[in-house]
């Protein structure tokens, strides 16, 4: 039904139900936008007359020049993050000048803006749950659901939608920052630069996005270029009690002065000798700066460096008996030493990111924006290792290894009181009681005992039976991207990219502390023989602080892909179509020859590949003014991540056997309703994930299949076809009451559930063979991870004296345990010599397995701020409180795979305290967050 | 414009640069912790181990606690790095010529990484209890009837370190001495090998990883020079047990203790380090074996059963020979009647009584002529009670002249395949020898029936002996 006119030398491609009023004569419309509070001009802010896909930028000096608008009335649209968006009426005749166009700021955003990173950032990178996925809800205070999700939902790990972080994308400057081995994004990469992320583009979902193809949760672009910084300065000073307690923050910016230049700068610090959890300590330091040099009117070069090194200790998950004990602040992880904490779950992220962007305007409307970025650094976990050994040959040549210390963890379940009352026939009162009142006394790390037995150890030739080591991934990303974009005519857009990604990451244990040792034997000290040697080619090393160890090995990873996109913009319709295509490659390349695995360990690995494409599609019908209707539908094809296609990486160069690649079906449909008084959105929503693969480590007892005196393993769990169907529905309304007073309400109703049951492989150190352990029965089980079902109630007044306050209550539930699958195979019902365990009873394993329900929880919250003038300069302060009803809730948890068949599961739940019961994350009581700043 | 900007930026950044760097200077990096090791405010002892321990002997069947301060010192002497000690820490009052040892229950693993060999500690027993444990005195918090672990949180409370590791000199002991007041403490026996089957350079065992190791792998060593044999534990989870047993001979140090079923004494190794058998060339006690005969032939060279003996005399006639090469006491004649008895009259050796350090007493027969003769066969019963540590061999020389001068320059032989009653058979049976062929035994020889024992009491057993009967086609 196309229909091709030629018209003034220009080719239109349109399509028949739509009339454009051809060929009449077109105008351009310039003007400024202006600070109504400041009376300074804004620059980036976005321009477009509704309907159209015309769309320009505010210069620095605030102006802009909107070229070929066609005769007739326009609505054009303003909006820039942290201001109201503006919608102003013109009537196209001749050329037009409309002079200043004043935005009001949006003062409540301008200081959630600062805020909100520091209140996530932490959970966002807790490599344990991959729970966040507030990406983009940074900037997306203009939808109710999504402002409810990013500052009151996120701290429970709700997940929009109960998408996992790796669906969704964050760029800066177009450029993907996922990383390749998660999938996810790292938050710490950016963190305390808040004053810099302001310019943010966010994608909801499928909709298009102008920098990528786009991932299905959604896709974040921040802009860090020097000339989107409006000119000034800032200092603020923040106080808080969650993930650090006090921040320091300063930027200035230049904005682009005469001869084209134009700088930007910012530092924070963060720090915490202990934040609410004990011995959370943290530390930071963010730098940032961005030189923009804009060569002439159509070419600018950017430099955007920033560094932000951060180091926090982490927080240990507890049972319920620790709970119970010690409370929701209690963490394992610390201890003092010499009267100052130290934790031994350290994670340091220390990766600069340098990028150059070239933005070219070839012509109006045509874009080509080029970048190239180089990431590189460090990431380190560090831990403890107990099983320090040494050397003991005899007169025959045979050896062995000697000594070991004891697990230093204080919640270890032998030192906890359910150890002791264990076996129904000898219950230990005495001792259970002492370890009780022990664990309450005590119950942290005691650094001192490890120094005085590695110096004990020292002192008697022998070498450090515990060390402080990092696991350590030495990443260099390098990435290039550039990115078309061509109005093809009023009503079309073109979006097209192109990119090249290159990672090689240095995977490595490292001796971070000998803890008063003078050396640590790099052995597996719970293997005998060879298969103890971490490094065939360097049996019986001894290593010392610096020294790698342990294991040592590239992975490698290089991804093509490029995009096409269509938007269409109309009076009544919106719609787009993209297409993505990709190429990628990774490798392992093993440094050591690993004892267990002599053959598989040393050199390169297979090269698992994957070629891939998505689709999606979507539109918008305005049936009025007031009602939008809307329907998105995509297709992905996700290659698995470099984390899920190693089934050991640390030993081998085995790769996950039948790796596929995930394929998604996703879908929704929604109900946009906007008046002066109330508006809001209900969205329907619908994904099916298909082939995903995980992996996972841990510790298994009661293994069948290799007889009764190996029913224990390491192992490493290969979960393949898994499936899972994500159902639901969100919401966000707001009512303006008065001027100044908002009610809103927001929520999401879902089901996220498995919805086959995947297959099982096990790989281990201990046996040879891929032990499959056939399909786990996982169907219809709930996904875990963050409550699936949330709501919000809450009341906004703000002030015209610049100030506002907020309540909110917040209702969470339908939260669930993360199951252990292996619980769930033909494993669970058979005993260790093949056959069905014996006393097997189907109503108890039902029980035993039933998948745990976290309670409901309800929190309020409150948060407010003011802001005052003074001459040309503000002063301005923001707090938060959450949980103000000091409400104890658990936010997640997961299953132990210790005990994985019935006869020993249904022994340690019989037991008042199981000594495996599943670990939690409690949520936090009461916190706050404040800061006051100073802008010049 | 331009400049103004960057001077207000520098003043800025200064301060920023300050607090950063300030903040910066406040890193992590960890001193070693101050006062480890150290041996501040440890107690001051108000008692010794060995009245500790004369508690415990004054009612070794009872448990008792202690509810004052009793505060010793003591030296470690068990190391659990090697994994053949687990949550059992034994130490002994002096670092040399140790009078007391004692076990100590606790629980704590690798306690060797605090309390390590040769470590002094200061000990405060009040609130411990004192019983036997597995046939030893053990120090630890009663339960019961048992004596168990003390509990992590509380050892700190009772265990004290001192700076001081002192070199423990291990107390030169026999087995022959092995007695109660021995018992856990740091020994070293020299002159010593593994019984020849355990080395068989074919098959060598290991210290406790064989089939049949159940919780400790029990190996015999045997002496150089007369001494008795003695059982050395390795415990199945000790990190050496798949070690081969060395074949040599020389010296070996450990723990001496009882048996987990307090049935005999025997040593636990801290490490294989502890055996030195450097002598490659083993010692060895010549063996004579002609193999079994299928049956007796039909002249009878010799023949007793004792009927014409007197009682709890010793034996003599028929051309007997009584040598008493150390102690006192001589075969002698008896009769029992009930569950244990003899038949008839018997020969027995009890040393019980005699005082001696060590018992070794000889029955011998006259001279048979093995030349004159061919398809000599010999049988005998013997039986035992209470054997535990005391041994009973037959053995044959051909070159001794009879007389008691020269018994020490004659060479005796072991009849290796002749059955000898053990320790582990039923008291109340005779168990006959089986028919040993002597064919092969060339010239006139003699044969000895040969006691070790002590009158200690796990050395004082009793061998009881009847039926001799040697024959020749």
């Amino acid at each position: 039904m196309a229909l091709k006119i030629n018209c003034g030398g220009r080719l239109l491609i349109l399509l028949s139900f739509y009339s454009l009023s051809l060929c009449s004569q077109n105008f351009s419309v310039r003007g400024r936008a202006i600070d109504e509070r400041t009376n300074l001009p804004i620059s980036g802010v976005a321009v477009s007359p509704e309907g159209t896909s015309i769309l320009v930028l505010s210069d620095s000096d605030g102006a802009f020049v909107l070229n070929e608008i066609p005769e007739g009335e326009h609505i054009l649209e303003f909006t820039k993050n942290s201001f109201f968006s503006k919608r102003l009426p013109v009537l196209v005749q001749a050329e037009l000048d409309i002079g200043n166009v004043y935005l009001e700021p949006d003062l409540v955003s301008v200081q959630q803006q600062t805020a909100i990173i520091n209140l996530s950032d932490h959970d966002l990178d807790e490599e344990s749950g991959g729970f966040s996925n507030i990406s983009g809800l940074l900037q997306s205070s203009r939808d109710v659901f999504l402002n409810a999700a990013a500052f009151d939902f996120s701290s429970s790990f709700f997940r929009p939608r109960g998408y996992d972080s790796e669906y969704s994308e964050v760029m800066i400057n177009g450029i993907s920052m996922n990383k390749f081995f998660s999938g996810r994004p790292l938050w710490s990469n950016w963190g305390g630069l808040n004053d810099v992320q302001r310019n943010q583009e966010f994608s909801n979902g499928l909709t298009p996005s102008e920098v990528s193809f786009g991932k299905l949760a959604g896709t974040t672009n921040i802009i860090m270029r020097a000339s989107q910084n409006s000119p000034g300065g800032k200092v603020s000073i923040a106080v808080a009690n969650r993930s650090y307690t006090g921040r320091l923050m300063g930027s200035y910016h230049t904005g682009l002065n005469a001869k084209g230049w134009a700088f930007s700068f910012s530092a924070a610090r963060r720090f915490a000798e202990e934040s609410y959890v004990q011995g959370s300590t943290y530390e930071s330091n963010s730098f940032f700066a961005s030189v923009e040099k804009r060569l002439n009117p159509d070419h600018s070069l950017n430099f955007t460096g920033f560094f932000t090194p951060v180091k926090r200790g982490k927080s240990s998950p507890n049972t319920r008996e620790v709970f119970d004990l010690k409370g929701n602040k209690y963490n394992s992880y610390w201890g003092y030493q010499n009267g100052e904490i130290r934790n031994s779950r350290i994670q340091r992220v220390e990766e600069p990111v340098l990028m150059l962007n070239h933005y070219w305007n070839i012509s109006p409307g045509t874009n080509l924006n080029t970048g190239i970025s180089y990431q590189f650094g460090r990431v380190g976990n560090s831990r403890i290792d107990y099983g320090g050994s040494r050397l003991f040959f005899n007169s025959q040549g045979e050896d062995i290894f000697i000594g070991g210390g004891t697990n230093p963890d204080p919640a270890y379940y032998q030192k906890l009181p359910s150890y002791f009352l264990r076996s129904e026939d000898r219950l230990d009162y005495r001792s259970a009681y002492l370890a009780q009142q022990d664990f309450l006394k005590n119950g942290q790390l005691n650094w001192e005992e490890l120094y005085a037995a590695n110096l004990n150890q020292a002192q008697n030739g022998g070498n450090s039976l515990y060390v402080l080591y990092e696991d350590i991934n030495d990443d260099q990303l390098v990435s290039f991207n550039t990115l078309l974009r061509k109005e093809l005519n009023a009503r079309w857009v073109l979006n097209s990219g192109l990119n090249f990604r290159s990672l090689k990451s240095e995977n490595f244990a490292q001796v971070e502390s000998l803890l008063g040792g003078t050396a640590f034997l790099d052995v597996d000290s719970f293997s005998e023989g060879s298969k103890a040697q971490n490094d065939l080619l360097n049996p019986n090393r001894l290593v010392g602080e610096g020294d790698k160890f342990k294991y040592h090995y590239d992975l490698l990873a290089k991804d093509l892909g490029s995009f096409v996109q269509f938007q269409y913009f109309g009076k009544k319709w919106e719609f787009y179509t993209a297409v993505e295509g990709s190429y990628l490659i990774y490798q392992r390349n093993g440094f050591y020859q690993n004892g267990n695995f002599p053959d598989t360990s040393l050199g390169k690995s297979e090269e698992p590949d994957f070629l891939s494409y998505s689709l999606k599609g979507g539109l918008n019908y305005k049936l009025s003014g007031r009602h939008i209707f809307s329907a998105n539908l995509g297709y992905f094809r996700k290659p698995p991540t470099l984390r899920n296609s190693f089934s050991n990486a640390r030993q081998n160069n085995k790769v996950v056997k039948d790796l596929t690649q995930e394929k998604i079906e996703i879908a929704d449909l929604g109900y946009v309703y906007r008046s002066p008084k109330l508006k809001g959105r209900i969205t329907a929503f619908y994904a099916e994930f298909k082939d995903v693969t995980e992996l996972s480590f841990y510790f298994a007892d009661g293994l069948s299949g290799s007889g009764r005196d190996s029913t224990t393993a390491f192992v490493q769990e290969v979960m393949t076809g898994i499936e899972k169907r994500h159902i639901g529905i969100e919401f966000g309304w707001e009512f303006q009451v008065t001027t100044t007073l908002k009610v809103k309400t927001a929520g999401s109703f879902g089901e996220y559930v498995y919805n086959r049951n995947p297959s099982i492989y096990l790989t281990s150190d201990d046996f040879t063979e891929d032990r499959e352990m056939g399909r786990a029965s996982l169907k219809n089980y709930r996904v875990p991870g963050g409550p699936q079902h949330v709501a919000q109630i809450g009341l906004e007044y703000r002030d015209p004296e610049y100030w506002w306050i907020g309540v909110s209550g917040n209702y969470f539930s339908h939260a669930f345990l993360d199951i252990a699958p292996l619980l769930r195979t033909s494993n669970f019902l058979t005993d260790n010599d093949g056959l069905p365990i014996n006393d097997y009873d189907l109503e108890t394993a039902k029980r035993l397995l039933k998948q745990e329900k976290f309670d409901d929880y309800f929190l309020v919250n409150m948060v407010g701020g003011k802001s005052w003038r003074i001459k040309d300069k503000y002063l301005g302060f923001f707090a938060s409180i959450n949980n103000l009803l000091e409400v104890s809730y658990i936010t997640g948890g997961y299953e132990q795979s210790r005990n994985v068949n019935y006869s020993l599961l249904k022994e340690d739940k019989e037991r008042d305290h199981p000594l495996f019961g599943n670990k939690y994350w409690f949520g936090p009581g009461t916190t706050y967050y404040a800061h006051v700043y100073f802008r010049f | 414009m331009f400049i103004l900007d960057f001077r207000i930026m520098k003043t800025y950044y200064l301060c920023l640069l300050t607090f950063l760097i300030v903040g910066c200077g406040a890193d992590d990096d960890f001193e070693l912790p101050e006062g480890t090791g150290g041996a501040n405010k440890n107690p001051v002892p108000n008692t010794d181990l060995q009245a500790v321990l004369g508690t415990y002997y004054q009612n070794p069947e009872d448990i008792i606690t202690f509810e004052n301060d009793q505060i010793f010192e003591a030296y470690v002497v068990s190391s659990d790095e090697a994994g053949n000690f687990y949550k059992e820490l034994v130490i002994q009052d002096k670092a040399e010529d140790p009078l007391a040892g004692i076990v100590i229950k606790l629980n704590m693993a690798s306690y060797f990484q605090f309390f390590n060999f040769g470590r002094k500690l200061i000990i405060n027993a009040k609130g411990l209890s004192i019983g036997e444990m597995n046939g030893v005195a053990t120090l630890g918090v009663q339960n019961g009837k048992r004596i168990e672990n003390i509990p992590a949180p509380v050892i700190g409370d009772h265990l004290f370190r001192t700076s001081e590791v002192a070199e423990i000199v291990p107390l030169s002991l026999e087995a022959l001495q092995f007695t109660d007041r021995y018992e856990n403490l740091y020994v070293q026996l020299s002159d010593v090998q593994f019984s020849e089957f355990l080395v068989n350079p074919e098959d060598p065992f290991t210290y406790a990883s064989e089939d049949t190791d159940e919780f400790d792998g029990e190996r015999r060593v045997e002496s150089c020079k007369g001494d008795f044999p003695f059982i050395l534990s390795t415990s199945t989870y000790a990190d050496f047990k798949g070690f081969k047993l060395p074949s040599g001979n020389g010296s070996l140090k450990g723990i001496l203790t009882r048996d987990f079923y307090d049935e005999f004494y025997t040593i636990y190794l801290n490490s294989p380090a502890d055996i030195d058998f450097s002598i490659n060339e083993r010692c060895k006690q010549d063996h004579l074996d002609c193999g079994l005969s299928e049956e007796e032939g039909s002249k009878v060279l010799f023949w007793e059963d004792f009927s014409s003996q007197t009682n709890n005399k010793p034996i003599k006639g028929n051309g007997w020979k009584l040598i008493v090469e150390e102690g006192s006491k001589e075969w002698e004649a008896f009769t029992a009647s009930g569950g244990n008895a003899s038949l008839g009259k018997s020969a027995r050796m009890r040393p019980a009584g005699s005082g001696d350090r060590k018992t070794q007493s000889w029955l011998i027969t006259p001279s048979i002529n093995f030349d004159s003769n061919s398809g000599e066969v010999l049988s005998f019963k013997t039986s035992t009670s209470f054997a535990n540590g005391s041994m009973l061999e037959v053995l044959i020389s051909t070159d001794w002249d009879g007389s008691e001068e020269n018994f020490g320059l004659a060479t005796w032989k072991i009849l290796s395949s002749a059955y000898i009653a053990q320790n582990s058979d039923f008291f109340g049976d005779w168990i006959s020898s089986g028919n040993i062929d002597l064919s092969c035994v060339e010239g006139k020889g003699y044969i000895g029936f040969k006691y070790t024992g002590s009158d200690s009491p796990y050395y004082n057993g009793i061998y009881e002996l009847d039926d001799i009967v040697l024959t020749a086609n």
